[in-house]
């Protein structure tokens, strides 16, 4: 025993000799402070690129890449270039706090990520103690501003935007009695609770029913038989596209004629697979503007496949703002310092981006959500009102 | 579910060696020592919160190793716990402004109650039977959390304070508080109640005929690993500020159970090893971005081909003298 004793002991002296000559990043060694004043400025964003969101990760990944070679293009920001740091998040709470510690290690001074509400919000306070700003592209709960933290910003439309433009469509359809249905996620019940309150208050079309599902069935008769019992004339999905498309069809199904509208997590190609070409013709969505609806977007689109070999998909226009309005704050800030560009970001009035004029409200939210209202039309979503 | 092997190559230099590091007193008070020194080699934010997260991640596998590797009960649904501490933690931590660390009891009265409730009907129940109904009880705590209303429903709580304000000095309390447990459970294995652990796991029936309580004694290793998830769960809450019903799903259970098999079911060092390696595994492969779990899902198989007793395997000390 006494052998292995010394040996251990002085392994372990080795080792620590070793490497605390070899980094200085130990607490003895002074914090050195990834990207300095010289060299590129670096921008991190969190997204996910494994888990059950993987898919949306090259979409906001790419377009945000093609915002930062575009303003290198033109010379960079402040005399220097920008970089693109990019970490997985997983859509997990745990994978995004090391992802953001991450970031915050190798020294980026603003954040452009954020895709998955749940991972983004444990990630706050992480860049909130760097006095890093945020710039959150997609993720979009009420929590996320409910804090009202002076580093986060958010350039997506809200839970209670998306709420308002769907009861905006529902009175303008004349609807009487509406079916609110939700899938139990912190995004799908925010919307589906906002829309009650917002029809208690209206006084126009009632709230028939507010009925939860749980995701990932296959069988939803159950719910629809509830729904239906009600008898409403308009039924609002706030879930996603796997969930809406059995939805859709089974109402069909069960002989429902009236109206169906689905949120954001709705509006892909996929539902109108799921449903069947038949049932889901004619089924409205609340969106902010895609890639598809984007009117002027041409040139962009272009450049976006002929860099990437593939078209923007969901969240690519907002990842690209998103880069776009970090280079804007560091240049009126004058200086890559967190408080100033936060001030910067404030102060920012009328930066033109894809949902229009920028402007943010106290909340730090954008003042005019840009939803609108898209149609299916022979399986493919296609604008039918822009609400404005 | 016996996990005494005895074929490792003892014939060779490198095994001797290997055989006698394992047995050796001083691995765990290393461990320790590489533990305490490493922010003195690398404090960025990044480091410090990946070592957090893995030393949080050895205290969930201690405790679960309480269960399955001394009791040989197979639990599909730790997490449960995990959430119970995390929750009760938030919740009044949140709602009541209590310090995180004066919610500790309160964790504690709550988490043998949780071990109380799950463990009494399930306990009744063996081998196959036990591990799906743990599965469902697993789920159970889960979808309650998503649907009540004092959880915050889907969106979790958020806001929960930390222990302290410095990173470095949440992982040092971190340290502590998993090292004393790592040590707890290792001498409650080796208490009298743990050799009535080991004699359920190797014959229930036997136990029982030399007048083992073996229902009361399952009860008992239950508990224990309620108690230690729970307050793994506090760590967590305090460690993320945030937490939703999205972190404790079933794929959690499944990691910390891995962690435990992976290590060696029954040993402590090595199921501290375990967590050590899944919990760091993932974050050292995330350059690999889109390929990230395919090469961790490949090297665990890898590791279970060359080593299928475990990295660190328990040995008992009645068997080896």
């Amino acid at each position: 025993m006494g052998k292995s004793r010394v040996a251990v002991i002085w392994s372990l002296a080795a080792a620590v000799s070793v490497l605390t000559a070899g980094c200085g990043q130990g607490l003895l060694g002074g914090g050195s402070d990834g990207g300095g004043d010289e060299g590129p400025i670096p921008l991190g964003m969190l997204i996910p690129q494994s888990g059950s969101e993987a898919a949306i990760g090259p979409y906001m990944k790419n377009a945000a890449q093609l915002a930062v070679d575009e303003i290198n293009g033109k010379g960079g920001v402040l005399g220097r270039k920008l970089e693109l740091k990019v970490a997985d998040d997983a859509c997990d709470a745990q994978t995004a706090v090391a992802g953001a510690n991450k970031l915050v290690t190798e020294g980026v001074k603003i954040s452009v990520g954020g895709y998955c509400s749940g991972a983004t919000l444990p990630t706050l306070p992480v860049f909130g103690k760097a006095n890093i700003p945020m710039i959150i592209p997609a993720a979009n709960s009420q929590e996320l501003v409910d804090q009202h933290l002076k580093h986060v910003f958010l350039i997506n439309g809200t839970g209670t935007q998306q709420a308002t433009a769907a009861v905006a469509w529902m009175t303008k359809q004349g609807a009487k009695n509406v079916a609110l249905v939700h899938d139990n996620t912190s995004y799908s019940k925010d919307i589906a609770v906002r829309t009650q309150r917002l029809l208690d208050e209206s006084g126009g079309p009632e709230t028939a029913i507010l009925e939860a599902v749980t995701p990932k069935e296959s069988d939803y008769s159950a719910n629809i038989n509830n729904i239906l019992a009600k008898k409403p004339d308009f039924v609002y999905w706030t879930g996603y596209f796997q969930e809406g498309g059995l939805i859709t069809r089974q109402l069909r199904q069960a002989g429902y004629r009236g109206a169906i509208m689905v949120g954001d997590g709705s509006v892909s190609e996929k539902l109108a697979e799921i449903a069947g070409p038949e049932a889901a013709e004619g089924v409205y969505a609340t969106m902010t503007q895609t890639p598809d609806t984007l009117q002027g977007a041409e040139g962009w689109i272009a450049s976006y496949s002929k860099k990437f070999g593939s078209n923007p998909g969901p969240y690519s226009n907002q990842a690209y703002d998103a880069v776009r309005l970090a280079a804007e704050a560091l240049k009126q800030a004058g200086s890559t310092d967190g408080a100033k560009v936060i001030s910067a970001l404030e102060g920012i009035n009328g930066f033109q981006m894809f949902s229009g004029p920028l402007k943010f409200t106290p909340d730090h939210t954008l003042s005019t959500g840009g939803f609108q209202i898209l149609v299916v039309k022979s399986g493919k979503f296609a604008l039918q009102d822009a609400l404005k | 579910m016996t996990t005494r092997t005895k074929t490792r190559g003892q014939g060779t230099a490198l095994g001797r060696a290997a055989s006698r590091l394992f047995d050796s007193k001083w691995a765990g008070l290393a461990g320790l020592a590489v533990a305490a020194l490493a922010p003195f080699l690398i404090a960025t934010p990044y480091a410090l919160s990946v070592m957090t997260s893995a030393a949080i991640f050895v205290m969930l596998a201690s405790g679960l190793n309480i269960v399955v590797g001394f009791c040989g009960l197979l639990d599909l649904g730790y997490v449960a716990f995990f959430a119970v501490g995390a929750y009760t933690s938030g919740v009044l931590s949140t709602r009541f402004g209590l310090p995180l660390l004066m919610t500790v009891p309160a964790v504690i009265v709550v988490t043998v109650i949780a071990g109380i409730v799950i463990g009494a009907p399930t306990l009744r129940l063996r081998s196959d039977y036990l591990a799906i109904v743990t599965l469902g009880f697993g789920e159970i705590i889960r979808i309650t959390a998503n649907n009540l209303d004092v959880t915050g429903g889907p969106s979790g709580i958020y806001g929960i304070p930390g222990l302290s304000g410095s990173p470095v000095v949440f992982y040092y309390i971190t340290v502590v508080i998993v090292s004393l447990a790592v040590i707890g459970a290792s001498r409650l294995g080796r208490s009298r109640l743990g050799r009535a652990w080991r004699f359920v796991r190797e014959d229930e029936d036997a136990a029982e005929a030399m007048g083992v309580h073996t229902y009361r004694v399952k009860l008992a290793a239950y508990i224990a690993g309620a108690v230690w998830g729970g307050l793994a769960g506090v760590l967590f809450a305090g460690q993320l500020s945030a937490i939703s019903p999205g972190s404790f799903t079933f794929l959690q259970s499944a990691l910390v159970l891995m962690a435990v098999v992976l290590g060696g079911m029954g040993s402590t060092p090595g199921v501290v090893v375990g967590a050590i390696v899944i919990s760091l595994l993932p974050e050292v492969l995330r350059d690999f971005a889109d390929y990230r779990f395919f090469a961790f899902g490949v090297l665990l198989i890898v590791v279970m081909l060359v080593r299928p007793q475990g990295l660190w395997p328990h040995r008992s000390r009645e068997a080896s003298s």
